[in-house]
């Protein structure tokens, strides 16, 4: 005889519900939000639920710090096999210097040496009287004190720790500021290498780019010297996909 | 017992996850509400086959057509603007906690008996081993 007849049959329920959970199973793994799936899904919640879903996915910024440490890494890696090629020969030298020339400019490579370090805090004043936006350093301010210090003559600069390329944008998204895609919040650390007595000067002209901040709450921008600093370089992408140089200019 | 359609549920997501069968977008949604149908079919089906009152029939055409009836109720909702999604969900969700709860006290109930009845036995014996000596 059949033992499974025999076992199941005084409870006939757990063949049927079995099959059904099978099924049911099946259904559960084929609903279920996947990365393919999630995209086209995300935007057919509610205002509600959405905002609980995606706040796991703010845990990211740790993933993009570790990433942007191998960068660092690996560029590093690339200096010194250039210079390592670079010792070789007289002309593979000549091109090697020209090389981390253009790296310097191109802000992929940690930058030392003088300058100045502005702070930009919001303001812990009541907001009595005062209209409450003017206490909060916005992404204006950020990029035109950054603006400023390229016109004073920075060789480089850095929005805490992440540094200013020719490509970087700043933006304010909800409470915090954006700088290529990192966030950051107040209070702000801009770093600049360059004549730091020119550079000083720029930040504190009269009616200059600090001078509203200022007016509203003094301590909300600080700027002082440093004898010697170091920006880390740039670790964001720099592939380009679109554009290419053209034959006549090679 | 018990154990075989939780099994059952898991090699049937295992076979889904095999076969890479996501759904995409909205019928995505529709199917997760179909699957709270489902969900809650089984645990009715499990407890009436606890109380012993099980019936294939109704058992298999319910759980068929409550995966469809939530579907198209989902479906329809946003064809006509009506949230009928959250509808489905809280009357779904009710039903799966009653049958949930249902079945925790059935077993509950079933092990205080036989606890009991151990126990009984145990003084039975005792009262006959009383006796006889």
């Amino acid at each position: 005889m059949n033992p499974f007849v025999s076992r199941f049959s005084g409870n006939s329920w757990v063949m049927p519900v079995s099959a059904m959970s099978l099924v049911l199973g099946f259904m559960i793994s084929m609903a279920w939000v996947t990365k393919e799936t999630r995209g086209s899904r995300l935007g057919l919640l509610g205002a509600s639920q959405n905002g609980r879903v995606s706040s796991g996915t703010v845990d990211m910024q740790e993933a993009i710090e570790k990433t942007q440490a191998e960068v660092a890494k690996l560029r590093a890696d690339n200096t010194k096999l250039q210079n390592a090629m670079a010792s070789q020969t007289s002309s593979t030298k000549a091109l090697n210097d020209s090389l981390q020339e253009a790296k310097i400019i191109a802000g992929l490579t940690d930058l030392q040496g003088p300058g100045v370090v502005v702070e930009l805090k919001d303001s812990k004043k009541p907001a009595s009287g005062i209209f409450p936006a003017d206490l909060i350093i916005h992404d204006i301010d950020v990029l035109k004190v950054v603006n400023e210090l390229w016109n004073a003559g920075a060789e480089a600069v850095s929005v805490n720790n992440h540094r200013v390329v020719g490509g970087t944008s700043f933006r304010c998204v909800g409470s915090v500021i954006l700088v290529d895609d990192v966030k950051i919040a107040s209070p702000i650390v801009i770093r600049a290498i360059g004549n730091a007595d020119t550079l000083k000067g720029a930040m504190e002209l009269p009616e200059g780019v600090l001078s509203d901040l200022k007016d509203i709450d003094p301590a909300m921008a600080s700027v002082d010297k440093v004898k010697s600093q170091r920006l880390p370089a740039f670790t964001g992408s720099t592939t380009k996909r679109v554009g290419i140089v053209p034959k006549d200019s090679k | 017992m018990i154990l075989i359609p939780i099994v059952a549920l898991f090699l049937g997501a295992a076979l889904a996850l095999l076969m890479k069968t996501p759904v995409p977008g909205v019928y995505g949604q529709y199917m997760a509400v179909a699957c709270l149908a489902g969900f809650d079919s089984v645990c009715g089906g499990i407890r009436s086959g606890l109380e012993g009152k099980f019936r294939n029939d109704v058992f298999t055409s319910g759980f068929i057509f409550n995966i469809l009836i939530a579907f198209f109720l989902a479906w329809l909702g946003d064809k006509i603007f009506v949230d009928l999604f959250l509808a489905v969900a809280l009357v779904l969700g009710a039903r799966i906690f009653t049958n949930l709860s249902l079945i925790r006290r059935f077993l509950l109930t079933k092990w205080q008996d036989s606890h009991e009845r151990k126990r009984m036995q145990q003084i039975v014996q005792a009262n006959q081993s009383e006796t006889t000596q």
